[in-house]
């Protein structure tokens, strides 16, 4: 009746869960979740590199300064939905201001922070 | 005190009296004293009075330096004095019945100082040269009748040598005498004329030339000195004085080298080929190499006790040449690996000692060392049955041949190269497993529980970690399997020492820089970052406890913390959709929305399969703390509502075996089967199987109220590690790519060859130049670089 349902509707009997008769009671919980850019594919692909790691040209850059990549490597996502890193498409539209995958006109809808 | 000492000591006595004349007179310079000193050398085999470099000249250029000479100043007498006649024969009668007794052994009639001024008179009076050519008749005829009982047939060997020793020194005591009485035509007459010897060698050069060099004598004496060095060299006492004696004297004659060092070495030569053949055969390699070792110390001390120095170098050689330099690969291949196998250290330490004694023995030496490594440590790498014991074996055996390097090859530079090169061949020799399992040794070394280990010999055991790790060619193999630990040591909190792990992280960054390891530290930093977290989002819902949504989780008191893990700095984890209590599930909804207003363009994945719990339960011994994981809780919670569940119905409430197999089974095992069983079984036994009925265990004890109940790990299967071992290869594209793009940002422009080789210096892991140009291809179809227009070969980097 309480917890484990099958049945959630049954909610009011939610509170009991705390009476004394219970064998067990749950008291600490830790659980693990894991991030990742909310985007349609993993991979930006302009430079093919995960969109969860610095594109290839900050890749490069990495070894020189060893500061924090994420920050200045973002993902930009266009009205299209679709997804690169800011770095990679910024060099993509100055040939072209079409999103590499569905042709539509680019334009951000925003920045990943 | 016999006569011929008393002579002697009346000789020292004139030569006293005259060295006073000498300055008074002062009509000789006094480096005329030098001289004589210098021709005192000449007195070599007579005890205390000889020094070491008894030689003489053997031309007729005597050895007086001429800067001697010309300082000499004869000044003229002021009147001649008349002599009377016959004055020379007469004198001469005595002087020769002198030598004559001296000769025989017999008193001499005449007093000393009377017969040394008779010379001197002579000398005076021009008689010097008639004199020197008197002597030199009488002191020949003397010499020459000597030679008789010298060839005689059939004598004794020894006795031979004994009389010929014998002849020598009487020879020479002979001629000090002589030489005293005659000492004013030394000082003058011979000093006067560069090409006449003085007595001294005068005697010498006779000797030699009627005894000496007799081809009897001298063979027969060679001979003889040759059996007796053999003897001794077979363990036999010879007389070493004797030996001493015979050689000095060839010494003194100038005839060493021809007439015995030659021989000698040639016989030393067949002595020791002939017995290193034989004793390699018989012996050993240790009981050969000590048998060398004495071998040499015995030669060594024959060049003390009477060989001449100047053998030293070509007897020292012949040994060695014989008994070590032509033995070198039958030495190495008989015995080196039994040494090394069985860490005989002195042995070691000999060998390396005899072989640096030779032509390329060092060399040697290490090649077949450096061998036995790649041998001995491939069987170490390659036996999938060995893979448990493989870290501890590979760093037990690298201890041991670098003991050896220190303590037996002194520390020699070759042999530690040569060490470290074939522990770099061996270990690659079976691909990625080494580094999964050095990974896996490290996680063993930085997990809680593992007290075996105080804090300076944990980062000891990293540091020789470390050693083995550099070896490894396919680094980023070790860096999947180290994270993939890293990761259940820090979720679980099972880090027996943050220190400890932040010192393995900074020398892993040491070893292959920043980007190694930035994943690995964005891993301490999510662990950071989720605390933070952890208490916003607490304080979120205190905050907002007036929210009728909110107030409910605070009522159902349950302390949750979550883990936000990013994305691509973890391993990567099955997902799985499993039934939670609605609670839970809101709970998480709740946290998810609260997480995703914070940072916006993010999404969270749930990872059941990590999380652990703590359920209070009740027993009737008593209540008790249950540390569970996630799926043990959802189990245990089902029997809150029921008191008998079969497997097919805690499957259905559950969901935890569609998603992922074997894992309800292993989770109701853990519980059921495990040390603490709070599910009892229904029919007992240890697997579970599919009509298996499960119980509340209400008898359930412990002696602890906090229990651990650990989860049975799923066996990681070849797939998964083959699962890892594919993200790895599939992770070094990516490396590569922007490997290049590095080097052509930098370089800008650069040939394929150059291009090449600066990757193999930057990558930490083997590729295949096929697969290189590969990458190359891929980036110039993306624009990131372009072939030169005018050299195939060249790129240029696209800005
Ligand atoms: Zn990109
Ligand atoms: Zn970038
Ligand atoms: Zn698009």
């Amino acid at each position: 009746m309480h917890f484990l349902g099958m049945d959630d509707e049954d909610k009011s009997s939610d509170n009991e869960q705390s009476k004394p008769d219970k064998m067990f009671t749950l008291k600490r919980w830790n659980s693990v979740a894991m991030w990742s850019w909310d985007c349609s594919t993993d991979t930006c692909a302009i430079c093919r590199v995960q969109v969860m790691d610095a594109c290839l040209r900050c890749q490069a850059e990495s070894k020189k300064d060893a500061t924090n990549k994420d920050v200045t490597c973002v993902v930009c996502w266009g009205e299209c939905n679709h997804s690169f890193h800011h770095c990679c498409i910024s060099l993509w539209v100055k040939q072209s201001n079409r999103c590499p995958l569905c042709q539509q006109e680019w334009s951000i809808q925003r920045l990943s922070s | 005190m016999n006569e011929r000492d008393n002579f002697i000591l009346k000789a020292k006595r004139i030569k006293l009296i005259e060295e006073t004349k000498l300055k008074e007179s002062s009509s000789m310079e006094v480096n005329k004293m030098d001289i004589d000193d210098r021709r005192k050398s000449n007195f070599s085999s007579l005890g205390p009075l000889s020094t070491s470099n008894g030689s003489i000249s053997r031309g007729n250029s005597s050895n007086n330096a001429k800067g001697d000479i010309r300082k000499l100043v004869i000044k003229n007498f002021k009147s001649k004095p008349s002599l009377p006649e016959n004055y020379q024969e007469h004198t001469w009668q005595k002087l020769k019945e002198a030598v004559v007794a001296i000769q025989t052994a017999t008193p001499i009639t005449y007093c000393l100082e009377e017969l040394y001024q008779a010379v001197e008179n002579m000398c005076s009076h021009k008689m010097d040269s008639q004199l020197y050519v008197n002597l030199t008749g009488l002191a020949e005829s003397h010499v020459k009748a000597n030679i008789r009982p010298f060839l005689a047939e059939r004598i004794d060997k020894l006795l031979y040598l004994k009389k010929v020793n014998e002849c020598w020194q009487f020879h020479c005591q002979q001629m000090i005498m002589i030489r005293s009485i005659f000492l004013y035509l030394d000082r003058t007459y011979v000093l006067q004329n560069p090409t006449v010897h003085s007595i001294w060698d005068l005697g010498l050069e006779l000797f030699r030339d009627h005894i000496a060099t007799n081809s009897t004598v001298q063979s027969r004496t060679v001979e003889g000195i040759l059996m007796l060095i053999e003897k001794e060299r077979n363990g036999e006492t010879v007389d070493r004085t004797l030996l001493k004696s015979l050689l000095r004297m060839f010494s003194d004659l100038q005839i060493y080298k021809e007439a015995f060092e030659n021989k000698f070495l040639i016989a030393t030569k067949q002595l020791y080929q002939a017995e290193g053949q034989r004793k390699m055969q018989e012996l050993d390699v240790p009981e050969y190499l000590k048998h060398v070792d004495k071998r040499l110390v015995e030669e060594n001390e024959r060049l003390l006790h009477y060989l001449d120095q100047c053998t030293k170098l070509q007897l020292i050689f012949t040994i060695e040449r014989q008994l070590i330099a032509e033995h070198i690969t039958g030495i190495l291949q008989k015995g080196l690996d039994q040494l090394l196998e069985e860490n005989r250290v002195a042995d070691l330490s000999l060998l390396y000692s005899l072989f640096s004694r030779v032509k390329n023995g060092t060399i040697e030496l290490c090649g077949s060392f450096n061998a036995f490594i790649k041998t001995k440590g491939k069987t170490l790498v390659i036996d999938p049955e060995k893979d448990k014991t493989m870290v501890q074996d590979l760093l037990d055996f690298k201890d041991k041949m670098d003991y050896i390097v220190c303590n037996c090859f002194e520390r020699n530079e070759k042999f530690s190269h040569s060490l470290r090169e074939a522990f770099e061949y061996f270990i690659n020799q079976r691909t990625n497993k080494p580094a999964e399992l050095i990974a896996k040794y490290v996680d063993m070394k930085l997990r809680a529980g593992n007290k075996e280990a105080t804090e300076e010999e944990l980062e000891q055991i990293l540091d020789k970690i470390m050693v083995l790790f550099r070896f490894i060619h396919g680094k980023d193999v070790f860096e999947a399997f180290y994270k993939k630990d890293l990761a259940k040591r820090l979720l679980v909190g099972k880090s027996a020492s943050v220190d400890a792990e932040k010192s393995m992280l900074s020398k892993l960054k040491q070893e292959c820089g920043g980007g190694f390891t930035s994943k690995l530290e964005g891993m301490f930093k999510d662990m950071e970052l989720s605390k933070d977290i952890n208490i916003a989002f607490r304080q979120y819902i205190e905050g907002n406890a007036n929210s009728k949504e909110l107030a409910q989780f605070y009522a159902i008191g349950i302390d949750m913390t979550v883990n936000i893990l990013t994305m691509g700095y973890w391993p990567t984890y099955p997902v799985m959709e499993v039934n939670m209590p609605p609670q839970l599930v809101e709970y998480q909804n709740v946290f998810t929305k609260f997480y995703l207003a914070k940072h916006s363009g993010r999404k969270l994945q749930w990872q059941p399969t990590l999380g652990h719990c703590v359920l209070k339960a009740r027993f009737d011994q008593g209540p008790k703390d249950l540390q569970v994981s996630l799926f043990q809780s959802l189990v245990l919670l089902l029997f809150n509502d029921c008191n008998e569940m079969s497997l097919e119905e805690i499957l259905q409430a559950t969901n935890i075996e569609v998603s992922f197999d074997g894992e309800l089974r292993r989770t109701l095992q853990s519980l059921a089967c495990g040390k603490a069983r709070v599910l009892t079984k229904i029919p007992k036994s240890r697997e579970v199987e599919d009509k298996d009925k499960f119980k509340f265990n209400n008898e359930f004890t412990a002696k602890l109220f906090r229990i651990k109940i650990n989860s049975i790990q799923m066996k990681e299967t070849n797939e998964e590690q083959k699962a890892t071992e594919e993200r790895v290869y599939q992770d070094r594209q990516y490396q590569i790519d922007a490997a290049v793009v590095r080097i052509m940002k930098m370089r800008k422009t650069l040939s394929h060859n150059l291009l090449i080789s600066e990757l193999y210096k930057q990558l930490s892991f083997p590729v295949k130049p096929a697969d290189l140009k590969k990458r190359i291809e891929s980036l110039i179809d993306r624009d990131y670089m372009e072939r030169d227009k005018d050299n195939q070969n060249q790129y240029n980097y696209v800005a």
